[in-house]
């Protein structure tokens, strides 16, 4: 049989079991609090672009006026913004209805516009097969004699869609009536003058991928939606902010949890440490002892933090987000870092009063 | 139940010279500082709190050699705590000179003081200081873990000494006041220390346990060991062979015939 120092600190734990599990239970509290925030951290640059792609384009080219935008700009144009950005050309005409009342028309890549305005309310999007097909903007509708089947005049040129359904936006897409480019170029002769687009991943890329656009696309006016842009990088900003604050002061209430127990733990004990002081035990050796405690407490802390933290980041990420946010071991380090800041703070002042115990008078029951 | 009778105190490995009969011959021999295992030259010890200086110890002078068994007497507050914390290398004086085993302890450093007093000093308390999560032998072994290395069968050995033998593995709540004060003898004797410092080692104990210690304790004085024992008991004071009595910070009297105490009134 050996004394131990881990030994000593094992069965010290042991003893003083109510201490040491509300100890653990704070740093438990820090570490897990600190790795929820810093997943949902790592995890929110993604989240918070997915969230706001589906606000729809943050990029609008326009054709100068009278003209159409140059052949091949579409895909000029998804080539510079990246393979992850969504794009789809629009061609704009004004027709006349059944009833005689005039309405734009768009022509466009329904399939693609599905994927770029994915908040568009429409109770149901045509079949991709269908040519014909025409999604009625919620205004537009009233104008028409016969959804179903739809006949539209543009310059004494007829033409009939197949009414898909209805798309309500509370914008300008409600007055329009959407229908395939293919068959929008070949009924009017209008050629493509607008292209939305939408690039993830914040101001600077929207930035960088507008000013590629105006330099590649010459004669072809790029402007942002501004409120979308300017939008999502203030709330990006924010939100991060507002992470690092919840971090900070989740871990300063923890620290003061801890410095209460720790404090607690020294007072108590401080005949043990005055004994072991008469014995011959030098200051450092008495500190190690404390801090290795302290120490342990902030890596048991650690590991089952990083437990119920990623837990907690999964639940928020899937009840605010719809999707899972899996454990990052990428953030350990910090989390490790911040639990043992937490243990050393907290652990400062019972050192002091560890450093200043007189053995003597305490020995003697003063 | 503990009695008396059963208790027995082996000599050993523990042992520390000279004899019994040596050191009485010893006694005879202090006027020789060199033969002094403690000694005290002018020793004052003052305490500075709330803008004024407290004389505990004043002008202290006087020695023990290797072997004797003295008793520091004196009422509340005359300053026999801060004998025993300058003898036991707990604190250091104000002025003056104080010399363990040869050595001026009051020019150490802190953390040469806590590897002398590990070596030199065997503490025995009134209240016994037991770690209350440390088994017997445990308890007796985290002196040899502050001194340098531990050793079951040294420490095994102790508490058979003390008559603990069957006892060893239980906790200091499984014990009894008696046994607890003699897991702190075997736990003072470990390291083999030249000193044997027993503050109050009879006052919380009952008659029983009282005299099963004070016989440790006298056969321990007869193996050789110095004794240096702080005591109200008028019977304890009794078994030491020379008193030193304290009152109001000062040394004042000693028994006559004895040569090593330095009167100061």
């Amino acid at each position: 049989m050996k004394l131990s120092l881990t030994g000593m600190l094992r069965r010290s734990l042991i003893h003083r079991r109510t201490r040491s599990i509300s100890a653990l239970i704070a740093m438990t509290v820090s570490a897990g609090v600190a790795t929820a925030l810093l997943t949902l951290y790592a995890d929110l640059d993604t989240k918070l672009h997915k969230e706001f792609r589906s606000f729809g384009a943050n990029i609008v080219l326009t054709a100068p006026a009278n003209a159409s935008l140059p052949l091949g700009a579409l895909a000029r144009a998804q080539q510079i913004a990246g393979s992850d950005a969504l794009a789809a050309e629009f061609a704009y005409a004004v027709a006349t209805t059944d009833i005689g009342t005039p309405v734009v028309v768009a022509g466009t890549d329904l399939a693609a516009v599905k994927r770029l305005d994915s908040w568009w309310q429409v109770d149901a999007w045509p079949d991709r097969a269908a040519a014909n097909a025409a999604l009625l903007g919620q205004r537009a509708a009233q104008f028409i004699g016969n959804e179903h089947s739809v006949a539209l005049t543009y310059a004494g040129r007829p033409v009939t869609l197949e009414g898909a359904g209805r798309i309500k936006t509370g914008g300008d897409e409600d007055s329009r009536i959407y229908m395939p480019l293919a068959a929008f170029t070949a009924w009017t002769g209008v050629k493509p003058g607008v292209i939305e687009l939408q690039v993830p991943g914040g101001a600077p890329r929207v930035e960088a991928v507008m000013a590629r656009l105006q330099k590649e696309l010459p004669g072809v006016e790029v402007q942002p939606v501004r409120q979308l842009v300017e939008g999502e990088s203030r709330i990006v900003d924010r939100t991060h902010a507002l992470m690092f604050g919840a971090v900070l002061l989740i871990a300063l209430t923890v620290a003061v949890s801890v410095l209460a127990t720790l404090s607690a733990s020294v007072l108590e004990r401080r005949r043990d440490f005055a004994l072991m002081k008469a014995l011959g035990g030098s200051q450092g050796t008495l500190m190690g002892m404390f801090l290795l405690e302290a120490l342990v407490l902030a890596l048991a802390g650690v590991a089952a933090g990083f437990v119920v933290g990623s837990a907690a980041a999964w639940a928020i990420s899937e009840a605010n987000f719809h999707t899972a946010t899996l454990p990052h071991l990428s953030v350990v380090p910090l989390v490790l870092l911040v639990n043992l800041a937490i243990a050393i703070l907290a652990a400062l002042l019972p050192l002091r009063v560890l450093r200043e115990l007189q053995p003597a008078a305490l020995l003697k029951g003063e | 139940m503990e009695t008396v009778n059963q208790v027995e105190i082996k000599t050993g490995p523990l042992s520390v010279t000279p004899s019994s009969a040596q050191t009485e011959s010893l006694i005879d021999q202090t006027t020789r500082p060199d033969c002094a295992v403690i000694a005290l030259h002018h020793v004052t010890r003052e305490y500075t709190g709330h803008g004024s200086i407290v004389r505990a110890l004043s002008d202290a002078s006087f020695s023990i050699v290797a072997g004797e068994w003295i008793a520091i007497t004196g009422p509340s507050g005359s300053g026999k705590s801060t004998l025993v914390n300058l003898i036991g290398c707990l604190d250091r004086p104000t002025s003056g000179e104080l010399k363990i085993d040869n050595i001026d302890v009051a020019q150490m450093t802190a953390t040469e003081l806590d590897r002398f007093r590990a070596a030199k000093i065997g503490f025995i308390f009134q209240q016994f200081h037991l770690i209350p999560y440390l088994s017997a032998i445990e308890n007796v072994m985290l002196a040899q873990y502050f001194h340098s290395m531990t050793n079951e069968a040294e420490a095994k050995a102790a508490l058979e000494k003390v008559g603990l033998g069957d006892r060893m593995h239980h906790l200091p709540s499984e014990l009894s006041g008696g046994e607890q004060q003699r897991v702190c003898i075997a736990r003072a004797l470990i390291n083999d220390p030249p000193i044997l410092l027993a503050d109050e080692p009879t006052g919380n104990l009952d008659a029983a346990n009282q005299t099963i210690v004070a016989d440790l304790l006298r056969d321990l004085h007869r193996q050789g060991h110095t004794i240096v024992m702080v005591t109200h008991d008028p019977e304890m004071a009794a078994l030491a062979q020379r008193k030193i009595a304290l009152s109001h910070g000062k040394v004042f009297c000693h028994p006559v015939g004895s040569p090593v105490v330095t009167l100061r009134r």
